[in-house]
């Protein structure tokens, strides 16, 4: 085929001369047509890589490079001397976020072979990934320890989904003291989340961001949350980190530092004096109305709410009868009982009832129908005695003289039934009674009856307190002159809070406040109280008024008067008390819920606190410290500085020879 | 060796002549743009030999091989072979229509043991092949206007319509414009070449409006406004605009262009390997690849010049033109002037069956070069 094909070429000279002209000249056009082309593309790429370069770097920019919130830390609260009572401390993290080609049952399944995860658990938590939006970190695993944090990190690239991280947890070191106090942080939950305000910040969706849900860390949440930071990161087009860049991070700004009027030491002196009874004190400096101490127990451990409390442990907790969980020094309310004398004897004073008017006490006096009862047959008294006595036969007559009114007004400017301004929500008023009361609250009673003043005179009835409150008219009976308010915060990020002193002089003549004092002194020295009012402080000795309230009437013989009997109906125990009596500095009000006797459960309680709080003081240590006066003193032994001479040293004396350890 | 040596009888059949006829500065080109494929592959794989770079030297070597070969096969035997080529795909086309893998809602390959053909490449040249020898054998006034113009039509809309309906719809359209440009260069009457161009522009809207496929429609309306749907349909055309703006004059660096070594940029390694290439190397290394691949188009035009032959002239001009719209389409996609349209940009996307037709194509030319004094028959009388 191929020879005879080939052998023989037709050519037709004119045709292909003719043909080869037009495709010549077609050819051409169409390599025109091709340059153009080119040259085309040539100036559309000078117009995007020239003219609009910035803009499309700007894009590719925004393409490669996204910013990851990081959580700031958050503000430590400190004591009055600078003592850590939350801070944060590294935790480190294990997290599982949803992705494409990530499946979460078997990565947790990889997972549990490096830390705890029971089939339980896993399925929960598989359930929440899923649930979780894409690429949004589900928390595995908290506080997992340095070898499980570096063997996951190892392996992290062959676990898609999987990150372990370093973050920072809230810690309490004092665990249970200042629980109720500063509260805790929590994991936010859908309802912290808010359309507007700060609480809609995408801060809050960070799985390591932890939000203050009670005491200090709620009502300060926002000047410890701090600014969140970024982490300029690297991401590819499925949003997967591949690089960060720490150059181009914009820092956190930590939250601010809280620092609180509480002192570590009689807080934690509460604490343990209070063991497992239930109940508050309250320690504030009479000066300025600074609070040394607001304890309220039992407490529990916040720590444990910062990891999250499994059910059993909160149902465990919310459902004890001692109730942990309520901050019974604000907002839990209990009849004052005689520590509410103090109100009634000023309110007389002031009504111009003689100090020195007596009344019999014959342990009962009938009155109006029925029988008054006293626990002791306390002769005849004048309000001083019946004040250290604590006499009710005094007092219901005082009350009935002077009248409802009278009293409520006197013990209102003691700050009974109010409520202080002092940053932590949770306070309830209480209520100091009067006529206008019973006409508002009782439309079918509307009347005061004169049956119902004697048991206002000894502090029962419809009178109940807070421990705050209490603690306050103790305050304000001991410095006498003023009125102040408490602070608990001192200051919040350098600023300092206003002092509670600055508040106006008690309308009360100096000498009848003078008179309640003498009396409350009188409690602690020869009174109800006697064996407390000595606080083995050299000279300093405290000054107080115990109360014995009743939790429950008595009718029918179903009451327990004193520490007997089944707790829920035993009566509360009271002290309130300042210190020292000759120049008072601090004052406080203790409760011992259902514990019996004043004098017996509160006021040694008491004692204990201000001891510490004394202590504590430089000016009270060297008053204590204080050589006695003694007479042969040579004057070579005294000091230049006149501080006062250190004690002798404990440490043994090297001489002597040491027992073989 | 001189002029006259080279007019003595078989001299020019001479192997050694031969090869010394092959035009080795377009070689050299043709390896350049490879290499610089090879660069960018080995690029965006994160510096690696795989999975791609290797490969797309590997066949680049093998293909040049092949069209070495070919270039010195005489242009009688392609002359020859034309009808049977072009037969041969056409049998394919329908073959594919029939028992072809599906891939992408797409019939396309088909799977001979361990190869895959995608007939619709074979057609390429094949068409090219048919239609030069349909009209070496036609007069120059036949060309212009005539009843016999209608074999070229249906030899051209035929392979159109097959594979149209795979669909590939990119391939048909680059079909029908090289058998249309080939129709033209041939002498195609003016009248006749405005009268297609006016019913062209009559049936593209109806076409549009119900002879494509839904993603064939979308992208089309995505072209039209890609910022419409920028992390849906308009993404590719985004992401590559991206690409090829963020490069600026001198490029991120090679190795450091964000959009293709984090993903950004969809098929970097196949339709959009230019806009890699842009992201990297910048406005330089784009025009500089432009320059070449220009340099490219005119030694292959230039080579169909030479031929003696009417033949030797079309199929070489037939396949530069392929070439042509091969660069020209590719580089208005990734530059967001057209469609995005499966399109590579020839010799440096990944991928081989582009670049063995390419190749192929190129043999022909060569061939033409190498043989351009050869007298080819009408075709007359013979089977092949």
């Amino acid at each position: 085929m191929k020879a005879e094909g080939l052998a023989e070429p037709h050519i037709f000279f004119a045709e292909v001369n003719e043909r080869q002209g037009v495709f010549h000249r077609r050819a051409f056009l169409l390599g025109g047509f091709a340059g153009v082309g080119i040259l085309a593309l040539g100036g559309r790429l000078a117009h995007l890589q020239l003219v609009d370069t910035q803009r499309y770097e700007k894009l590719s920019a925004s393409n490669q490079f996204n910013f990851k919130l990081v959580p700031p830390p958050r503000g430590i609260i400190v004591d009055r001397n600078g003592a850590v009572l939350a801070s944060n401390r590294p935790n480190f993290r294990l997290m599982v976020a949803r992705d494409k080609g990530v499946d979460p049952a078997a990565t947790l399944k990889i997972l549990s072979s490096f830390v705890p995860l029971d089939d339980q658990r896993q399925a929960r938590l598989a359930k929440d990934i899923s649930r979780a939006p894409k690429r949004a970190p589900v928390s595995v695993m908290e506080d997992m320890s340095w070898e499980q944090f570096s063997a996951i990190n190892i392996r992290a690239p062959e676990l898609p989904g999987v990150t372990a991280d370093m973050g920072e947890v809230r810690v309490y070191p004092y665990g249970g003291a200042f629980a109720h106090v500063i509260g805790y942080v929590a994991k936010v939950n859908k309802t912290d989340i808010k359309p507007t305000g700060p609480n809609s910040d995408p801060i809050m969706l960070h799985p390591g961001f932890r939000i203050g849900k009670q005491g200090v860390e709620k009502a300060f949440d926002l000047e410890l949350r701090g600014k969140p930071g970024a982490q300029k990161v690297e991401v590819d087009a499925n949003g997967h980190e591949v690089s960060s860049d720490p150059a181009g991070d914009i820092p956190a700004v930590p939250g601010k530092l809280i620092e609180l009027t509480l002192d570590v030491d009689v807080q934690n002196r509460a604490m343990e004096v209070f063991g497992d009874q239930s109940g508050a004190a309250v320690v504030m400096d009479c000066r300025n109305g600074d609070i040394l101490c607001l304890f309220s127990g039992p407490s529990f451990d916040a720590n444990r709410f910062v990891r999250g409390l499994t059910g059993a442990e909160y149902s465990a907790l919310a459902r004890y009868e001692r109730k942990p969980l309520f901050n019974k020094a604000l907002t839990a309310t209990y009849p004052p009982g005689s520590t509410f004398k103090t109100m009634v004897a000023l309110a007389a004073l002031d009504s111009g009832i003689d100090p020195q008017q007596t009344h019999v006490c014959a342990g009962a006096w009938a009155w109006g129908g029925r029988v008054w009862h006293c626990d002791k047959h306390h002769g005849v008294q004048n309000m001083h005695s019946a004040i250290s006595t604590s006499c009710d036969i005094f007092f219901y007559q005082t009350a009935l003289a002077v009248g409802p009114d009278k009293i409520a007004e006197v013990a209102r400017k003691f700050g009974l039934g109010e409520i202080f301004d002092i940053g932590i929500p949770g306070q309830k008023p209480g209520l100091v009674p009067d006529k206008a009361y019973k006409k508002r609250n009782f439309p079918k009673d509307p009347v005061w009856h004169p049956g119902e003043t004697p048991s206002m005179g000894i502090g029962q009835g419809y009178t109940h307190l807070n421990p705050l409150q209490l603690c306050v008219q103790a305050s304000r009976l001991a410095n006498g002159r003023k009125a102040l308010h408490p602070r608990l915060i001192r200051s919040i990020g350098g600023a300092a809070q206003p002092s509670g002193a600055a508040f106006g002089d008690l309308p009360f003549k100096p000498e009848h406040i003078d008179f309640i004092r003498a009396a409350m002194a009188e409690v602690t020295t020869t009174g109800t109280a006697a064996a407390f009012g000595d606080l083995g402080l050299g000279d300093l000795r405290m000054a107080g008024k115990t109360g014995t309230a009743q939790a429950y009437t008595y009718k029918g013989g179903v009451g327990a008067h004193g520490a007997v009997g089944e707790w829920k109906l035993r009566d509360h125990a009271w002290f309130i008390g300042f210190a020292p009596y000759d120049n008072p500095r601090y004052a406080l009000s203790v409760l011992v819920e259902h514990g019996g006797w004043g004098a017996g459960a509160a006021a040694p309680r008491a004692r204990e606190l201000m001891r510490v709080a004394l202590l504590k003081d430089p000016e009270m240590r060297a008053r204590i410290e204080k050589p006695l006066p003694m007479p042969a003193l040579p004057p070579a032994a005294q000091d230049d500085d006149g501080l006062p001479e250190p004690p002798t040293p404990i440490a043994p004396d090297p001489t002597q020879p040491r027992p073989a350890a | 060796m001189t002029v006259s040596a080279l007019t003595r009888p078989g001299e020019r059949d001479r192997l050694v002549v031969k090869i010394g006829e092959i035009d080795w500065i377009f070689c050299l080109t043709l390896c350049l743009i490879a290499g610089a494929g090879a660069v960018m592959l080995f690029s965006i794989a994160g510096s690696s030999w795989t999975p791609w770079a290797l490969p797309h030297l590997m066949r680049f070597g093998l293909f040049f091989a092949i069209m070495i070969v070919l270039a010195l096969i005489d242009l009688r035997v392609w002359f020859a072979m034309a009808y049977p080529v072009y037969g041969l795909g056409f049998l394919l086309l329908i073959a594919v229509d029939l028992v072809g893998h599906n891939a992408l809602g797409a019939q396309r390959w088909l799977q001979v043991g361990p190869i895959t053909i995608q007939p619709s490449e074979i057609m390429k040249v094949g068409l090219v092949m048919a239609l030069a020898r349909f009209y070496h054998g036609l007069s120059g006034k036949s060309a212009q206007l005539s009843w016999w113009l209608l074999v070229p039509a249906v030899m051209i809309l035929a392979p159109v319509a097959l594979v149209a309906k795979e669909p590939d719809l990119g391939t048909a359209l680059l079909i029908l414009m090289t058998g249309g440009i080939v129709v033209i260069l041939a002498g195609l009457s003016w009248r006749l070449i405005a009268a297609g161009v006016l019913s062209v522009a009559l049936l593209v809207p109806p076409v549009i409006m119900f002879g494509m496929h839904d993603y064939q429609r979308q992208r089309l309306t995505t072209f039209l406004d890609p910022e419409s749907d920028p992390s849906g349909s308009g993404y590719h055309i985004l992401q590559s605009k991206i690409a090829l703006g963020s490069g600026g004059l001198l490029g991120k660096g090679y190795g450091l262009g964000s959009q293709s070594q984090l993903n950004f940029l969809p098929e970097k390694q196949t339709d959009f390997i230019f806009s890699t290439l842009a992201e990297e190397f910048g406005f330089v290394g784009c025009v500089s690849i432009l320059a070449l691949y220009a340099a490219v188009i005119f030694m292959a035009l230039r080579t169909s010049y030479l031929s003696h032959s009417h033949f030797g002239r079309l199929a070489a001009a037939g396949v530069t033109a392929t070439f042509a719209l091969y660069v020209l389409i590719n580089g208005s996609m990734v530059m967001g002037l057209a469609p995005v349209v499966g399109v590579p940009m020839p010799l440096l996307s990944y991928g081989g069956t582009v670049m063995l037709t390419v190749m192929v194509g190129f043999g022909l030319v060569m061939a033409v070069r190498v043989h351009r004094y050869s007298e080819v028959t009408s075709g007359k009388g013979s089977l092949l």
